[in-house]
């Protein structure tokens, strides 16, 4: 591992946003490739936040300062990410669905998946189905990633699914669910792909599901 | 009518059989044919609605509604109110150290918090033949409406002064609002806290734990007991902290395994949860509801005479009463056996 490389994850998992940014800039001088910085600096940083957050060895702030490191070095990478024709692993859509406003776990599985290297389209709260439906037929999402915290709005989730096979959809997308109420029973009572109960597991399923398509 | 409230603490951890005090008070919607909507802005309702709530349920103690929008809006945010459902919080109030320095503590009263003052005033004079308790935000849960629950948490590295300018303000209104809840005639408060649940230990012990300390020592008395709630899943790694708060009980949710917390909490305390809200109360059925409460109670009161079995949190609006009902019956079957 290059010593610069092994910085830039230490700092990023300490959540120094401004010298993550300075390092990644360091290594971009120094020749380095930028899928190198990205693979083994930026996204190896957020992968042991993501393994440590499984093990309850950081928490929530902890990760919501790494990834925001994470994302002002990805900044400084995204110019020469098209030019070294770098690609995501895949395409997600996530929001919380219409009627809940609840956004903290849905925001963590964002930062969680950006961190394996997913792009991930975040629609906010309060999401309507077809928002979910219109956004994964124009940007061409492999997965839609539905969260909830109410137990009055994940039957909404349903709502979904009925829209993706009513759209013609089912077939292209993996529909991902997750939040405190909603359970594996749930998942598969509703017709979704995948339910997983944290944010890192969320993140190893995406990549599970993208990776098999 | 006061009551000595340190006796009734003691009789509860002394009783031979055990007392049931859940987070009960919105399923009152469904009795009265209400909405949620209209009995959080109305005194007179939601004084009913607890006694309504006594009047079917054996719970050790009434427990008044776990609104925990209505303190920010005091500060001036929106509460924003979705069908069926507790009203929520969305847009921080504060978002620079400047508007931190800036906020204004609002005067008990503002908002609807009066008309919860009053809710308990009037509790208190239709339930008298158990304590009357009010529920309250915590100081850091409360700050993270003003300032954003995700961005606090930032801001917590980032700026911590003004997080802490935030978090004194959010103190000072709730050690007020206690206060008044106490004058109205309430036998103690739960405070709720769960975003400090969400926490690294050594956060919640700078950004949490000495709030809700200002706020136990503000209130406590022989006649008014504190209990601390907090339905976070980092709370095993905490207890430490938590317990340094002071309060006279502690109340946990179901994301943690209850049996290995109850040993650490001392004997003269109580130590309550934490049936599911959502999995059981609200989506169970009575049967699974039985079995969980049978299983909570096998698990946390062998040796633990000052564990309470409760909900795990506040128990939704539209849980239905066969499953509320089971859960009584369950601590029945529990006594008997």
């Amino acid at each position: 591992m290059i010593p610069l490389l092994t910085e830039i994850s230490e700092n990023l998992q300490s959540g120094k946003a401004k010298i993550v940014k300075e390092l990644v800039q360091q290594a971009l001088d120094a020749g380095i490739p930028v899928k190198q910085i990205l693979d083994e600096g930026l996204l190896s940083g957020m992968n042991i936040i993501g393994k440590k957050f499984k093990n309850n060895e950081v928490f929530v702030p902890e990760v919501l300062v790494a990834a925001r490191a994470m994302n002002h070095g990805v900044a400084v990478l995204k110019p020469h990410l098209v030019d070294a024709n770098v690609q995501a692993i895949g395409r997600v859509c996530i929001g919380t669905v219409q009627g809940d406003l609840h956004d903290i776990g849905k925001n963590l599985v964002k930062m969680m998946m950006e961190g394996k290297g997913i792009e991930v389209i975040d629609l906010g709260t309060d999401v309507p189905p077809a928002t979910f439906i219109d956004t994964a037929r124009e940007q061409g999402c492999q997965i839609i990633c539905l969260s909830a915290l109410l137990t009055t709005t994940m039957g909404m989730m349903k709502e979904v699914v009925d829209a993706a096979e009513k759209a013609g959809l089912r077939d292209q997308v993996k529909i991902m669910v997750g939040g405190a109420p909603v359970t594996d029973a749930f998942c598969e009572q509703i017709g979704a792909d995948a339910y997983t109960p944290d944010a890192a597991s969320a993140a190893d399923r995406a990549v599970e599901l993208l990776s098999a398509s | 009518m006061k009551r000595d409230m340190k006796a009734w603490k003691a009789d509860l951890i002394a009783s031979k059989t055990k007392r049931a005090m859940p987070i009960l008070s919105f399923p009152c919607v469904s009795l009265m044919d209400i909405t949620v909507a209209q009995l959080t802005s109305d005194p007179e309702l939601q004084a009913r609605g607890m006694k309504l709530v006594t009047d079917r349920a054996p719970t050790a103690a009434a427990v008044s509604m776990m609104d925990l929008s209505v303190e920010a809006e005091a500060f001036g945010a929106t509460a924003h109110f979705m069908p069926g459902e507790v009203p929520t919080v969305k847009e921080a109030l504060v978002t620079t150290p400047e508007e931190a320095v800036a906020l204004q503590v609002p005067a008990v009263g503002a908002g609807r918090t009066g008309k919860y003052v009053e809710a308990i005033r009037q509790a208190c004079q239709l339930i008298t033949d158990r304590p009357v308790l009010a529920g309250v935000i915590g100081p850091y849960s409360l700050a993270g409406r003003l300032m954003g629950v995700s961005d606090i948490m930032i801001q917590c590295y980032d700026e911590p002064e003004a997080v802490h300018t935030v978090l004194q303000k959010a103190t000072d209104f709730l050690a007020a609002y206690v206060l008044a809840y106490k004058a109205a005639g309430a036998h103690g408060v739960v405070i709720a806290e769960p975003l400090a649940g969400l926490l690294s230990p050594i956060l919640a012990e700078e950004f949490s734990e000495p709030y809700v300390r200002q706020m136990a020592q503000a209130a406590k008395s022989d006649d008014f007991l504190v209990i601390y709630h907090n339905c976070g899943n980092n709370t095993p790694v905490m207890m430490d902290s938590i317990l340094r708060t002071g309060c006279d009980g502690y109340h946990f949710g179901d994301a943690v395994d209850l049996s290995r917390l109850v040993g650490r909490v001392p004997k003269d305390l109580l130590v309550m949860g934490n049936v599911s809200p959502s999995a059981q109360f609200l989506s169970g059925t009575p049967e699974s509801i039985r079995e969980n409460t049978l299983q909570v109670m096998a698990a946390c009161s062998p040796g633990h005479p000052n564990f309470v079995i409760s909900s795990g949190c506040d128990i939704p609006p539209m849980s239905p009463w066969d499953n509320i009902d089971a859960f009584f019956k369950a601590v029945d079957e529990y006594n008997a056996s």
